[in-house]
């Protein structure tokens, strides 16, 4: 294995990147705009694209960030909950549940709007948040729970949203497309409202991670460890699953299922800066919000004027990466 | 007076109690080995005594206060645990984990103070692993981790330690290493130890008390010169075997009788 790089040059190099990739999002979009007409927008006040910049491509661009680094923490918090570098933010079933709110916003057909969010909107937050909940009641026994009771219980209740959810697109089958845009995540639709929707979530996990990441640390080494060394093991459990669950279902909720950033992204940042949790909650948020940012750049001009689901493009460039870097390791 | 006090103690896990009605006391500076077969319930009775089995009633009584109501915080401060070796994939170094040791003392965003890493030095000094510091934790050899528990149990800083078998997948010169690392603690540096072992030779010289548990009970517990007899061995471990005295320590010695397995 190789060694470490330090973290502040991975920071600068996360740091120009992402302004690197803020830029050409700008600049990119199905209007033709010009370096010029930035320039003029950003320092002249010209404000012939103004709309553009200001109400089409920067929210996009804020929430591309805000829903990879939500992924991205919440995969980190789990892969530490569960001492598995293979979970990831859906591991006990928010994406099934999400997507079955979801769905079924789009079955009922109404349309109903919340300060600014639809329906559908609500309605995978809702149920996302809503079955994490019901696995964790139903694997508890006289308030203690077991880890893998948990992880399993999630697997069969996301395994049952998924079919109610296949049986809803089976029934109404016009509305496949827009189901299936959603299952496979899309930033189309981005609007501040969505960012305004995101951004307190995050903010609030974010910090609540950073507040526990000493804790995290302790919880690697195995319950009865951490608790033996002082860690109130039950409590810190709870938070964590509380703060991954938010995250996943408040990102699910605005841009649909985005696949493989919250397992790849954390698990690459634990090779480079190494396990301690107070660095890693940092950097995979930044690394994860900076992948999605090019992954939406990728999805919205590889097939211009077509724009493409972005799951897929997390998942081409996801999955072989991921395989490269598992033989890496070994 | 006691450091700890247990009163009719039974724990277990989920399924039901794997200890019963234990009752006994730690003295300050004492050195207690408790032996007996596996599945005795050697280890649970040590996690148990720390709070960490929820399945649990009796009364434990450490300095005082009832140890059954204190928060994970208080009883760390109290009891520094190391738990049994088993193979460790941690990405962490020798001294991240030792630091995590100093967890119960320091502040949130504090960081590590100039105590903290005094005390790391110090600890690893005494455990002799000052040259493995920024080795992972997943490199090291059986006794070297050992040594590296101990050392995060040292800089928890506290009046007791308790140990889980701390001698099992180590070498013979490693399993003398260890003991004399816990004698000189008890010795020099006033700690009262508690520890569960399964090698009787080992455990007996160290010990001023030991305790023979079977099948989640006590058996019977007293000074080894006094316990340690073919009859109680017998009838702990189910074994023939025969006692005789080290010739160095002139503390009783099992012996193993070889043919017994056969005449049974």
């Amino acid at each position: 294995m190789k060694k470490p790089i330090q973290k502040s040059r991975l920071l600068w190099i996360l740091l120009v990147l992402l302004g690197a990739g803020l830029f050409i999002s700008f600049l990119h979009g199905p209007v033709k705009t010009s370096f010029t007409d930035l320039w003029n927008f950003l320092i002249h006040k010209d404000q012939t694209y103004a709309t553009i910049f200001i109400d089409l491509r920067l929210p996009r661009i804020v929430l591309a960030f805000l829903v990879g680094a939500s992924l991205s923490l919440s995969g980190a918090i789990l892969q530490g909950y569960f001492q598995n570098p293979m979970a990831g933010p859906f591991v006990v079933g928010v994406s099934s549940g999400a997507s079955f709110g979801a769905v079924l916003s789009i079955f009922l057909g109404w349309n109903i709007q919340f300060f600014g969010l639809s329906l559908q909107n609500v309605f995978a937050f809702a149920s996302g948040f809503a079955l994490v909940s019901f696995v964790y009641i139903l694997s508890q026994r006289k308030g203690v729970y077991k880890v893998e009771t948990l992880l399993l219980t999630g697997i069969a209740a996301g395994a049952l949203a998924s079919s109610l959810t296949s049986f809803l697109i089976f029934f109404k089958s016009e509305s496949f497309k827009q189901a299936v845009f959603w299952l496979l995540g899309s930033f189309a639709l981005s609007d501040w409202n969505q960012v305004n929707a995101v951004f307190p979530y995050f903010l609030l996990c974010f910090v609540g991670a950073e507040w526990l990441a000493k804790e995290m640390n302790l919880l690697v080494l195995g319950d009865e460890t951490a608790q033996s060394l002082g860690c109130p093991v039950n409590r810190v459990r709870k938070i964590f699953l509380a703060l991954a669950t938010l995250l996943a279902a408040a990102s699910v909720s605005v841009s649909g299922i985005i696949g493989f950033v919250g397992l790849i992204i954390p698990h690459w940042v634990r090779i480079l800066i190494g396990p301690d949790h107070r660095n890693l909650f940092i950097f995979s948020s930044l690394m994860g919000g900076t992948f999605l940012i090019y992954s939406d750049l990728l999805a919205r001009s590889l097939l211009f004027p077509t724009e493409l689901p972005i799951g897929i493009i997390t998942a081409v460039v996801g999955a072989p990466f991921f395989i490269y870097l598992l033989n890496q390791r070994r | 007076m006691a450091m700890l006090e247990v009163e009719n103690l039974c724990a277990g896990y989920e399924n039901g109690y794997v200890i019963n009605e234990i009752e006994f006391s730690l003295h300050r500076g004492e050195f207690i080995s408790i032996l007996g077969p596996n599945g005795s319930g050697k280890s649970t009775l040590l996690k148990a005594l720390q709070g960490l089995l929820t399945n649990a009633s009796g009364e434990i009584t450490m300095e005082g206060q009832k140890l059954l109501t204190l928060s994970p915080r208080e009883i760390a401060k109290k009891i520094a645990y190391v738990p049994q070796i088993f193979p460790l994939s941690f990405e962490f170094d020798v001294q991240e984990i030792i630091m995590m040791g100093r967890y119960i003392h320091q502040g949130r965003f504090g960081g590590i103070t100039r105590e903290d890493r005094k005390i790391i030095q110090e600890v690893m000094e005494l455990t002799k692993i000052s040259h493995l510091k920024d080795k992972k934790i997943a490199h090291l050899s059986g006794g070297e981790s050992q040594r590296v528990f101990i050392a995060r149990a040292l800089a928890q800083d506290t009046p007791v330690l308790f140990l889980d078998e701390p001698s099992s997948h180590l070498d013979i010169s490693y399993q003398i290493e260890i003991y004399h690392i816990l004698r000189d603690l008890q010795q020099e540096k006033g700690k009262t130890v508690l520890s569960t072992e399964h090698n009787l030779n080992l455990a007996i010289p160290y010990s001023q008390n030991i305790m023979f548990l079977k099948e989640g009970k006590i058996h019977s517990q007293g000074p080894p010169e006094k316990l340690v007899t073919k009859q109680t061995i017998r009838e702990v471990f189910d074994a023939e075997v025969d006692i005789r005295k080290n010739l160095h320590t002139h503390k009783p010695e099992i012996s193993l009788i070889l043919h017994s397995a056969n005449k049974k």
